[in-house]
């Protein structure tokens, strides 16, 4: 009993000892909404030293939390309990927060900065006039390979991966939109398509790529192909951007007949406390010189033309991660294609699936 | 105990090897400099530097021990009363009853539980952050305490109770000089498991935490997708070595109490 009580005891004072410790690193402890704003940001997504530097600029305290989906994010926007100042999720599911009412407009006399965004990026369809959001990261689909795997064969299109030389090489992602996406981007038709004929013909040409797909999986892609495990696979352009990182070998491609065009938005969600704060931070993400360091940081494409005039040549001019105007003008943004729908593009890529055994 | 042979000796190293490997393949490549998991370029010390300099993820990580000491010691005093009472119930229907539903929220997923929680907390008006996830942690612990607890009370002969109270020991000297002293291994059992429960859960974890309190398992999931640094395999390794520091420290200090264990417990 006596040891038991020792052990409590002990407990009880390494836990208040680390407490202590851990308030003396907290920097002052906790201050009033009014000076402090939460931001709710995908992990290792922004440069901390820019936290740092907005609280020195504005005197706010910036609370950093993170998530690791849309879907739990939304889930604890929704409920509440926290208020999130910032929140940063990928178009479509910033059309799914305001239908459900989870944004607040933005207010755009306090983000005079939204002048360094290239229009380009501005007024989509999954948020038309930018009513609630602004662009943070953008990127596209592509084709990422590996040359060396290859005997030195490159792509440009989509169609290239029906070669018949690429016999079970070609990983696919688990993801109905994309999947189906890219047959009916080889075919020429819109990857918002909702023309039965053409899903149908798109759906018959996955299957003819069948003897050429090595296996359909997740994030795991990435590692497959950093370890010369797999040689091409279909991946978004910041996945990419990650591969090349640690392995030189991978080359990454946007194919010529068009591909799917994606963003990470910062929104201002319906629970917000400082919303002035919330402004604040938005403008200062979209000054030239924080987006610029920010996408020097985080390796993906930025919207901000202003930042890019600050950036290095050799990155902006990289035409696989900044794609030239001609390629640009093939890319699309997903549009919410309905629940309908959505389900038969479920039931089209199970089929391809299906096949496959 | 007999000595070994040589092959089950081969079978255990086997064993003990696949168990660790990937702990020390981690731990060799937070010394990388080149910035992944797949090639080792040269030496560095960077990736520990970095994670003295990232004061958020130190106050995380110990945010992450605190919460696991303290939610451990709470279930584990809650937990043993719990099975004290189910112990000491006369009506087998109602002990069978109480158990079964002990027994449903250890299987129950943890992702639903989490969910519950963050329901139940709003509605509470429970700030989400440090109170919401120790209360969560105390609550999936408490389960687990109970049923590494319970085997040991059954093993218990109930005679020795019997003894205990012919020989004029009071209740509370049965309950602290009989009953618990022979439960202890059991007691220890579930704070250790409750301990790493409380350590390694994300699911519950990641609907509770909010208000800028996070623990590890949340902040290293979210960073899932643009690719976990190698700051976080520093981050293990360090945690890995004081692990072993503690059990070795453990044992020395066991052992020194054992020696002269030959007086009387009082």
């Amino acid at each position: 009993m006596k040891d038991l009580i020792r052990g409590v005891i002990l407990i009880v004072i390494i836990s208040f000892v680390l407490m202590v410790i851990n308030s003396k690193l907290g920097e002052g402890g906790s201050r009033s909404s009014k000076d402090s704003i939460t931001v709710y940001n995908w992990g290792e997504y922004i440069d901390p030293d820019l936290l740092k530097q907005f609280e020195q600029e504005t005197g706010i305290k910036v609370i950093y939390e993170t998530f690791d989906s849309n879907e739990g994010m939304m889930g604890k926007i929704e409920q509440g309990g926290t208020s999130y100042d910032i929140s940063m999720p990928s178009e479509y599911m910033v059309e799914m927060m305001a239908e459900k009412d989870l944004l607040l407009p933005i207010d755009y006399d306090k983000v005079p900065n939204i002048q360094n965004i290239d229009p380009y990026f501005l007024d989509l369809p999954f948020d038309p006039k930018n009513k609630y959001s602004i662009p943070y990261f953008w990127g596209t689909l592509g084709i990422a390979f590996n040359p060396t795997l290859l005997e030195g064969q490159t792509f440009e299109s989509w169609d290239s991966l029906w070669d018949p030389s690429l016999k079970g090489r070609v990983v696919l992602v688990d993801s109905a939109r994309e999947t189906i996406g890219m047959g009916l981007n080889s075919l020429g038709y819109s990857l918002n398509s909702t023309d039965l004929r053409e899903l149908r013909q798109a759906t018959d040409k996955l299957n003819t790529l069948i003897p050429n797909v090595k296996a359909v999986i997740g994030d795991e892609v990435t590692q497959l192909m950093v370890n010369n495990e797999a040689a091409i696979s279909l991946t978004w352009s910041g996945q990419a951007a990650d591969m090349m990182y640690e392995n030189e070998d991978i080359d990454y491609i946007v194919p010529e007949e068009g591909s799917n065009l994606w963003f990470d938005n910062m929104v201002i969600p319906r629970t917000a406390k400082n919303i002035d704060g919330a402004h604040a931070f938005i403008n200062f993400m979209l000054d030239a010189e924080v987006a610029a360091q920010n996408a020097d940081y985080v390796g993906y494409s930025t919207p901000n033309e202003a930042a890019l005039t600050l950036m290095d040549p050799e990155v902006i001019e990289d035409e696989r991660f900044y794609p030239d105007e001609e390629t640009r003008s093939h890319l699309e943004v997903y549009k919410n294609l309905g629940l309908e729908m959505l389900g038969i593009y479920n039931e089209l890529f199970l089929e391809v699936k299906m096949n496959m055994n | 105990m007999e000595k070994l042979s040589k092959l089950p000796k081969i079978y255990l190293a086997v064993v003990f090897m696949i168990l660790y490997a990937p702990i020390f393949y981690l731990i060799y490549y937070s010394f990388n400099s080149g910035g992944g998991m797949s090639n080792f370029e040269n030496f560095t010390l960077e990736h520990y530097a970095a994670v003295f300099e990232d004061k958020r993820l130190i106050v995380i990580t110990l945010n992450t021990i605190i919460i696991a000491l303290l939610s451990a010691l709470l279930s584990t005093v809650v937990g043993v009363l719990g099975a004290l009472a189910i112990y000491f119930m006369k009506n087998k229907s109602m002990r069978k009853a109480v158990l079964s539903l002990n027994n449903i929220l250890i299987v129950s997923p943890d992702v639903i539980i989490g969910a519950s929680f963050l329901i139940l907390f709003t509605i509470a008006g429970v700030k989400l952050g440090f109170t919401s996830v120790l209360l969560s942690h105390i609550a999936f612990s408490i389960p687990i305490v109970v049923i590494m607890v319970l085997p040991k009370l059954f093993e218990m002969s109930p005679t020795l109770i019997d003894a205990a109270l012919d020989l004029g020991a009071t209740k509370r000297d049965v309950l602290t000089r009989v009953i618990i002293p022979f439960i202890k291994p059991g007691i220890f059992a579930g704070f250790f498991l409750a301990l790493t429960y409380s350590l390694d859960d994300f699911a519950v974890t990641f609907f509770v935490t909010g208000n800028g309190f996070s623990t590890l398992s949340v902040e290293i999931y979210s960073m899932a997708r643009t690719g976990i640094t190698l700051t976080i395999n520093a981050l293990s390794g360090l945690i890995f070595v004081v692990t072993v520091l503690i059990v070795l420290g453990y044992y020395a200090i066991s052992r020194k109490a054992k020696a002269p264990l030959a007086e009387v417990k009082r």
